[in-house]
């Protein structure tokens, strides 16, 4: 080791400067740091900006960034084309027609890119969970000045809110599209607003199942493959078992089975909370749509409590 | 107040292991060898110190605090750089640095600053932006040092930093320790099976064995000291030893010798007397020199090998360590 001899940009060192106690001047050498401690909030707050970033491949190089864009624009894609259509529409003055025939909306967009969601939470929940374990980070985290709790649900909100953003995108294209291109922004704000505290719920529900969900599994693997394989077959396989529970008429197991698996939780919040009907495969439900409320938050509740305690018991 | 303190700390891991057994220590502001084989508890020490992972048993304390309830406060002023790997790939020296100073606590500008600042201490230069993955050991070594280094802790837990480095690279990282002790005051615990690195740095050491203490003291008292008196009689040992005691002298009874603790000149005379004086058949007279080495003459625990192993090296018994109460538990 060899002591720094480039001399400071500048030259001389500024007059009033202290000096340097011991030897050269040119020395810059190692410094105490006399400034603020944040602590523990600023830094669970610190890694929660991390985790957002990460989960878009931001400060990861470029290849950490393919897998977010690629499901990202997957996810705005339908509001892109609507927002298109309406477009072309508006010219040929059918606008009105076109706005009613549009296969998506505010209520079923969601429901359209529900397994882009997915896979962009197995692609990159994985990111942050298994990519800690499988480089040994997390000794370093948990030698900070947080605890290991702090870790886990920093990670978890980190990617909550990334997963917002993705949610959030399609529907504030939807909306500025729709209002420019009315004839009068007043009465198409007061239109569309009224339905927006329905599509920020749902946002929020999926964000907080699906996150939480696939965040659990990661939390179990540090191989990025299986945790990847493993949120896929969450998300599916209950899916299917309860439609195929669901064929053979079996209402009470098929009722509990509805309210464990993601998807069709999914499609009964947003019944819930856009006052539709539940879709047609539910015929045998008989519970109140509220319930499908309780099962999102109950599911990722405990997906939360296991990831944390995951985390509390890991060995380092 | 010592920097650090522990009372009859004991870790067993399922039961079955036992990492740390019954180790009392206080350990001075200083560089701080950690000195003991693999698998002696010394990374197990570390990981309590830091709040990592719980003790069965006992109480730890850094700068007076109770590392049990106050694990964020100490982590908030101790540097750790972990023994394997643990630098993401994809990602630069300075993302990785600063990223970590902040979960310190140092907000973002400081964190960027102290980061350029003390990359350029470890000796890291352009290759600071390139990405982990590229890296040689030695230069990851080095960002595992700057990482521990950058929110200035008041205390540097290093656990076999000089891990996979070619000879020169131990070379540099010693002297960076070293200076990181010496000239900025930040008190450092080094822990290493490496007693050859482990003295070329540090002014205090602790050796531990099998979870417990060997002996905790200056450097200087582990290689100044003139050493032991070995006295290898046919007969007559216990009467030996009891005579030396009696004369006020540190004995001990291994194997087939008699071991005093060499102070000065007087005991080469008092064993010639004594010897004489009771007529014993002597066998052999002979000085032995401490050596950092001798601490770990001994024979793990499950080797179970007894001294005909260490038979090339006849002078080195593990009795050899003077303190009786130190002394491992006896030989089968």
């Amino acid at each position: 080791m060899t002591d720094v001899t480039v001399p400071p940009p500048g030259g001389a060192p500024a007059p009033g400067a202290p000096a340097a106690r011991a030897g050269s001047i040119y020395d810059l050498g190692y410094r105490r740091y006399e400034g603020p401690r944040l602590g523990r909030g600023y830094a669970i707050r610190s890694l929660l900006v991390d985790s957002f970033r990460t989960t878009y491949g931001l400060g990861h190089g470029g290849r950490a960034k393919v897998a977010p864009l690629i499901f990202g624009a997957l996810a705005i894609l339908p509001a892109v084309i609507v927002v298109g259509v309406l477009t072309l529409a508006a010219r040929i003055g059918a606008r009105e027609q076109f706005e009613a025939a549009s296969p998506v909306n505010y209520d079923t967009y969601y429901r359209s890119i529900n397994a882009v969601i997915a896979l962009f939470c197995a692609a990159q929940a994985p990111e942050l969970f298994s990519r800690d374990q499988r480089h040994g980070v997390l000794a370093l985290y948990f030698a900070r000045a947080l605890r290991r709790s702090d870790y886990a649900l920093a990670r978890l909100a980190g990617f909550g809110l990334a997963l917002l953003l993705v949610l959030f995108l399609p529907m504030a294209i939807l909306l500025t599209g729709r209002v420019l291109l009315s004839t009068d922004v007043g009465t198409a704000l007061s239109q569309d607003l009224p339905i927006l505290p329905a599509v920020i719920a749902q946002a929020v529900t999926i964000a907080a199942l699906f996150g939480s969900l696939s965040m659990v599994v990661a939390a179990f693997t540090p191989r990025r493959a299986y945790a990847t394989a493993g949120i896929i077959a969450l998300f599916v396989v209950p899916g299917l078992v309860a439609t195929a529970v669901i064929g053979q008429g079996s209402g009470a197991f098929g009722t509990a089975l509805v309210l464990l698996s993601p998807g069709t939780i999914l499609d009964g919040t947003s019944s819930f909370y856009f006052g539709n009907p539940l879709p047609d495969e539910f015929f045998f439900f008989d519970l109140p749509t509220w319930t499908f409320v309780g099962a999102a938050f109950a599911v990722s509740a405990i997906a939360v409590l296991i990831a944390a305690r995951r985390f509390a018991r890991y060995p380092t | 107040m010592p920097l650090i303190s522990t009372q009859a700390l004991t870790k067993r891991y399922g039961g079955s292991v036992t990492a740390l057994d019954g180790l009392t220590l206080d350990i001075e502001p200083g560089i701080v060898g950690l000195v003991g084989s693999n698998g002696a508890g010394k990374s197990t020490l570390l990981k309590i110190l830091l709040g990592l992972i719980e003790p069965t048993s006992g109480a730890a304390k850094v700068f007076d605090l109770d590392v049990g309830a106050k694990g964020v406060e100490i982590r908030e002023l101790v540097g750790y750089m972990p023994e394997h790997d643990c630098l993401p790939p994809d990602m630069s020296a300075t993302d990785i640095v600063s990223h970590l100073a902040r979960i310190s606590g140092l907000p973002r500008s400081a964190a960027r600053e102290r980061t350029a600042e003390v990359l350029r201490h470890v000796g890291l230069y352009e290759e600071r932006y390139r990405a982990i993955g590229g890296y040689s050991t030695g230069m990851k070594q080095r960002v595992k040092l700057a990482q521990a280094l950058v929110h200035d802790p008041r205390l540097l837990l290093l656990d076999e930093p000089t891990n996979g480095l070619d000879p020169a690279g131990r070379d540099e990282m010693l002297e960076l320790v070293h200076r990181t002790g010496t000239e900025f005051g930040i008190a450092v615990i080094v822990a290493s099976h490496l007693l050859g690195e482990i003295e070329r740095v540090c002014d205090h050491l602790v050796a531990i064995e099998g979870g417990k203490l060997l002996r905790s003291a200056p450097l200087g008292a582990f290689t100044e000291r003139t050493g032991t008196l070995a006295v290898e009689v046919e007969e007559g040992r216990d009467v030996l030893a009891e005579r030396m005691r009696a004369a006020g002298l540190h004995t001990i009874v291994d194997g087939s010798a008699v071991l005093i603790d060499l102070v000065d000149e007087r005991p080469y005379d008092l064993v010639r007397d004594t010897v004489a004086e009771l007529g014993l058949p002597l066998v052999r007279l002979e000085q032995r020199r401490h050596r950092l080495e001798d601490l770990f003459r001994d024979a793990p625990p499950g080797n179970g090998n007894g001294d005909g192993a260490e038979a090339p090296r006849p002078a080195a018994a593990a009795g050899a360590a003077p303190e009786p109460a130190d002394s491992p538990e006896p030989r089968p």
